[in-house]
């Protein structure tokens, strides 16, 4: 009788002291936030900084896998651009076309020609093509030396292999005879 | 002879609805496309406005997502259109009520020759840049089927106000414009 009545007060010690613990920490936990929200804050932001993280990360993988899907290497044509000084042409557009074929049209923005001169590059063009030969036309227009309207074309043929293909299309300046250059060529 | 009679005029009658319902057939399949294109059309209140690049008539090359940032009006137009006179007008008087913070307006003329909407632009005098679509690709990317054509594209670059076929009414517009602006 009496170990049973011990053995019901233990229990009954344990469920109080079950009981205040859980009511402690749910006390301890409540003051904890109360007293820094500050932390809270910081510890919020940080959760919202790495999900961010997480989604670019996310959208890269995604583009490239896109890109591989859409235009494996072994078929994959990129032509870029890159201006060297601009100081003899104004680009306003570049048309470019591929075994007679018009693939890319562009047409800059002032921001866009003057990022270009800044050193930027611009993708242009992003295709498949078949293994052989091709021919890659571009005709460049703008503003030349003294304001002049300025159409220049550029042609290069090239041999499409297994591995993706790039062309850049550079215009610079040629300081001897104060004239733009176009040079088209291929990286290996 | 009687039961002849009733019997081709009965026939008659057949062949007539025969005739009406394949009419009704005809036209429900030609109207079908139009009520599909609407529906999956890339220009809708709610929707990310195609971004383009276009030559205005003063030589500049203008995009539309180098506006972002400034609540845009868009309007389409066509010299040969009768009825883009008066929402070309309505946009000029739009265009001059703005402040240096107010809405930017943008012009843009299927007119596959630039001189014609040129001298549309100079006859109106218009004060905002007019884009020439000679090509009409910006026309097909917003599947524009009715002249003229009016849309509000928000800081982010999100259509707010549609209006086709006519003059968008100014109160509309404006309301548009202040309820995106803020």
């Amino acid at each position: 009788m009496n170990r049973r009545y011990n053995a019901a007060a233990r229990r009954r010690m344990i469920e109080w002291a079950g009981m205040l613990l859980v009511a402690g920490g749910v006390l301890c936990a409540g003051r904890a936030g109360a007293e820094d929200p500050a932390q809270e804050t910081r510890a919020v932001d940080q959760d919202v900084q790495d999900l961010k993280k997480q989604l670019v990360d996310l959208n890269r993988d995604l583009f490239k896998l896109e890109e591989e899907i859409l235009y494996p290497a072994s078929t994959q044509v990129a032509v870029f651009l890159a201006v060297n000084t601009g100081t003899f042409f104004q680009l306003d557009s570049v048309t470019l076309k591929i075994d007679d074929k018009e693939v890319a049209n562009y047409l800059y923005t002032e921001r866009e020609a003057a990022a270009l001169r800044r050193g930027g590059v611009q993708k242009l063009y992003l295709g498949n093509l078949k293994s052989g030969s091709h021919e890659l036309v571009a005709l460049f227009v703008g503003k030349g030396p003294h304001d002049v309207d300025y159409r220049r074309g550029a042609t290069l043929t090239f041999e499409k292999t297994v591995g993706a293909k790039y062309v850049e299309l550079r215009i610079s300046d040629r300081e001897a005879s104060m004239q733009p250059e176009f040079v088209v060529r291929q990286w290996d | 002879m009687r039961g002849h009679d009733h019997y081709a005029r009965a026939r008659t009658e057949a062949l007539i609805h025969t005739l009406a319902i394949a009419a009704a057939v005809i036209a429900g399949a030609l109207a079908f496309p139009l009520a599909a294109r609407s529906s999956t059309s890339p220009v809708t209140v709610g929707a990310a406005a195609p971004d383009f690049t276009l030559k205005a008539l003063d030589g500049r090359n203008l995009r539309l997502s180098e506006y972002r940032g400034d609540v845009v009006v868009l309007t389409f137009w066509a010299s040969w259109c009768g009825a883009c006179r008066p929402a070309l007008e309505a946009a000029n008087s739009f265009a001059a009520a703005q402040g240096k913070d107010g809405a930017v307006v943008l012009g843009v003329s299927l007119d596959g020759d630039a001189a014609r909407a040129r001298s549309v632009a100079e006859s109106l005098a218009l004060k905002y840049p007019t884009l020439v679509d000679a090509r009409q690709a910006v026309g097909r990317l917003y599947d524009i089927d009715a002249l003229p054509f009016t849309l509000v594209v928000d800081r982010d670059g999100i259509v707010r106000g549609e209006w086709s076929d006519g003059v968008a009414p100014q109160a509309d517009l404006a309301r548009t414009v202040a309820g995106v602006g803020q």
